[in-house]
């Protein structure tokens, strides 16, 4: 038995209890791997903010490298895909689980689009001679930026569509319940964030 | 999302946003408007987008606001602080390579 003041404790948003943030303990650890996963990237862009600034030859003119249009189409894809996975997290909630599953795989070809696209820009630049160190472009520093920032992008899309693949494997099966489509649907939805700040960030300023 | 006829309509209603964002976004960046301007409004956007998402998509509208507020908070503040300090620092760098 608590006591008035520590059962009105526990019961306060901020007082712990059995569940402090009103959520099951898989979500919370998933938004505080989600938490500590943004800051690898924040700690990525702020390196590319420092290599940007510190240069003394001119950075590259985005639209002298990159296909913007191109781009864009990759933006619009995963952007696409994460309204699809939010569309199966929903169905599997409301227990439609053919509809779950034919939207997860809507997100999975999504995902599998934007890596094509991904890899196709990444071999295009390395034919016109984009290196880690060095690119006929300006600031050496450029190449580094870009193959590391997408590259660790890159690799939670891959990563994001292995859990994707998984989920629905199991969901076809029926041995998926909501809330692991729900937990894949967050780290999904991450990806799509990060792409929002690189784009922003790496491609438009 | 109870208050929405379909259940999946905010995530349709918040693609369309996104989406017109983003063009938004292109057309700034290809118009040839002030740095500062640019700088400013596509960092606005961005963030919209990135609160669109968190709150709709990843549904952190509809969690307890100290799950959001430790996310949110999280995040940012340590990104300013690892922005503030890294960042300061190339000034610093390039002083030294035009020596």
């Amino acid at each position: 038995m608590h006591s008035g003041t520590e059962a009105a404790v526990l019961e306060a948003h901020w007082g712990g209890g059995a569940a402090p943030f009103g959520a099951t303990w898989q979500k919370t650890m998933m938004w505080i791997f989600i938490v500590t996963d943004a800051l690898l990237f924040s700690g990525l862009l702020c390196g590319y903010a420092f290599l940007r600034q510190a240069s003394p030859l001119p950075w590259p003119r985005q639209s002298d490298v990159f296909s913007i249009p191109f781009i864009a189409v990759m933006t619009f894809i995963l952007i696409t895909s994460s309204m699809t996975m939010g569309t199966a997290v929903t169905a599997a909630r409301l227990g439609d689980r053919k509809k779950a599953l034919n939207f997860l795989i809507f997100t999975i070809v999504g995902g599998l689009f934007f890596l094509g696209c991904q890899a196709y820009e990444w071999t295009e630049l390395i034919h016109h001679g984009a290196r880690l160190a060095s690119n006929p472009w300006g600031a050496p520093q450029f190449g580094q930026a870009f193959f590391v920032l997408t590259g660790f992008h890159g690799s939670h899309v891959f990563s994001g569509l292995v859990i994707l693949t998984i989920t629905a494997i199991r969901s076809a099966m029926g041995r998926t319940p909501a809330q692991g489509v729900e937990l894949a649907g967050l780290y999904w939805h991450f990806v799509d964030l990060v792409w929002v700040f690189i784009f922003t960030l790496f491609y438009l300023l | 999302m109870s208050d929405s006829a379909s259940p999946y309509r905010v995530y349709w209603v918040t693609w369309v946003i996104l989406l017109v964002i983003t063009v938004a976004m292109l057309a700034a960046e290809s118009l040839h408007m002030p740095r500062w301007f640019l700088v400013v409004f596509l960092l606005a956007f961005m963030m919209v987008k990135a609160v669109m998402i968190g709150g709709n998509f990843m549904h952190l509208r509809y969690e307890r606001r100290n799950l959001s507020l430790m996310v949110a908070s999280g995040i940012l503040v340590t990104s300013l602080i690892l922005y503030g300090f890294i960042t300061r620092e190339s000034r610093h760098v390039l002083d030294l390579t035009a020596r």
